[in-house]
């Protein structure tokens, strides 16, 4: 990590730097955006409707026109919201999202830092933005902004314990945290995380639905009960950063669960390896992030109670199983 | 001059200046915003140091208790509620010659440490695997002693919430 920090300042270092960032967050800007179109289609398609057609053609532009509607906004602040945190909110949310995006690696030679501790970047910076979400809600000055923030702090802080508990299996098998080995990991071992860690991968879809706050566990939002939770204050461009926060770490988290358990750029069978790697991921990415709207479509909705009990009484001690008959099975074989 | 120069100044800037708004603000929960800056800065330094490891768990520690911090403060006071401004008092005097001595007395300690002249080398090595060699071969019973305080600590803070429960 050093490396990079110990070369002379530049130009064209700096340049590089800034424009491979500027490439990312065009990629994953379009991403953000066909995600939605495509999540608004496919609930639509699961509830016998059609869902955006009328903007551009089949409806591709819906969210493009969405976005825009949303820069052209007024920049809305309540009189009683506490003005310098209401404004920093959205930021402190969305910096960590695009900061996880930095360690993973989606193919063998196209990623962004090669990380030692890749894998304890991801989950220490995803923590952060539930100060964000705090931080909104509070400065909202507003009852259910703080109700939908303190029910996201209680979340995301239960659920991050089973998250990193259920990954700590795959790590127990690579020995390392570094995400380029642990897919090195599974080139090897012939086999992807998901079958010999059956029982951590399970813990760890549903535990990181609930560090997404998707359905089943969209509570901080619930529309119905909340009207949306943190950001019922925000609107226009402010809004659209939070509701961007939460589609780059579906991207981000898709990447993970990728990379972890289904084996990152590697091909299903050997046979196949000509297809580039990057299609192996974009599939298996794809994949997840089609399962994560399918829930929605799906699901009801948990109670807080529910939710927290979940957390910490079913997940948390079979993630310490998991952990402790992977040792096990380590040690013996 | 280095990126690594560049970068040690704007965290070192972060770190201080989280410090000096944290005791400066007058809201609790402004303070606690200046306190995760403090935090995660120096998380940034560390991860210059080449500590990774020690870098992101620091994050990973600080970031949740600066959370729980913040909801403590939402939930502790009110929404506009801020420190009232207090009068003259003699004894503060007192205070500043206390402060003053005991940064002369820090300064001049670590001005006299005698640190060795060339800095530990981790580039070749596996950080967290070296932290976890040490940790559980020269550092074993610190390390379980710690365990058995944080889980007297936990044991401890249930029984108090319990009681209270019982109580209501």
């Amino acid at each position: 990590m050093g490396a990079y920090l110990e070369q002379s300042f530049g130009l064209q270092n700096s340049l590089v730097f800034i424009l491979s960032a500027v490439v990312l967050l065009a990629i994953v800007l379009g991403f953000v955006t066909y995600s939605i179109y495509f999540q608004r289609k496919i609930l639509g398609w699961m509830q016998l409707r059609i869902g955006p057609n009328r903007v551009g053609p089949f409806g591709l532009l819906q969210t493009v026109a969405d976005v825009l509607k949303l820069l052209l906004k007024e920049d809305i602040i309540p009189k009683a919201a506490d003005k310098p945190l209401f404004i920093i909110a959205p930021v402190i949310a969305f910096v960590p999202a695009f900061g996880v995006l930095a360690v993973m690696p989606f193919t063998d030679k196209l990623h962004f830092a090669d990380v030692g501790v890749g894998l304890l970047y991801y989950i220490a910076l995803s923590g952060i933005t539930v100060l964000g979400v705090i931080t909104g809600g509070w400065a909202s000055n507003n009852k259910w902004a703080l109700i939908g923030a303190m029910r996201s702090a209680a979340q995301m802080i239960s659920y991050e314990i089973p998250l990193v508990m259920s990954v700590v299996g795959v790590i127990l098998m690579t020995g390392s945290l570094n995400l380029i080995d642990i897919v090195e990991k599974q080139k090897e071992m012939g086999m992807w995380f998901f079958i010999p860690q059956f029982l951590g991968f399970i813990i760890f879809i549903i535990a990181q639905l609930a560090e997404l706050s998707r359905t089943p566990f969209d509570l901080t939002e619930a529309e119905s009960e909340l009207i949306s939770g943190y950001h019922v204050e925000y609107s226009g461009f402010r809004w659209a950063f939070f509701m961007l926060t939460e589609y780059v770490y579906i991207f981000a988290m898709a990447s993970l669960t990728t990379v972890l358990f289904l084996g990152g750029w590697l091909p299903p069978i050997e046979y196949l390896s000509f297809i580039p790697g990057i299609i192996w991921f974009a599939l298996k990415f794809v994949a997840i992030v089609f399962f994560i709207f399918w829930l929605q479509a799906t699901f009801p909705r948990m109670r807080v109670d529910q939710l927290m009990q979940m957390g910490w009484k079913v997940l948390l001690p079979l993630s310490l199983v998991n952990i402790l008959v992977t040792a096990v099975l380590k040690t013996v074989l | 001059m280095t990126g690594e120069f560049i970068a040690f100044f704007i965290l070192a800037l972060l770190t201080i200046g989280g410090a000096v708004f944290m005791i400066s603000f007058t809201r609790v929960v402004h303070m606690v915003v200046a306190l995760a800056f403090t935090f995660l800065s120096i998380a940034g330094i560390y991860v210059l140091l080449e500590a990774e490891f020690v870098g992101m768990v620091q994050i990973l520690v600080y970031s949740g208790a600066i959370s729980i911090l913040m909801l403590f403060g939402i939930m502790l006071t009110r929404h506009d509620a801020s420190e009232v401004e207090e009068g003259k008092n003699p004894a503060k005097w007192l205070i500043r010659v206390g402060i003053a001595v005991f940064f002369i007395i820090v300064f001049f300690g670590i001005q006299s440490v005698q640190w060795s002249d060339k800095p530990a080398d981790f580039t070749q090595k596996d950080n967290v695997k070296e932290i976890g060699v040490q940790m559980f071969t020269n550092y074993v019973i610190p390390f379980e002693t710690v365990s058995v305080l944080l889980l007297v600590a936990l044991v401890g803070a249930i029984i108090l919430a319990k009681k209270e429960a019982e109580d209501e």
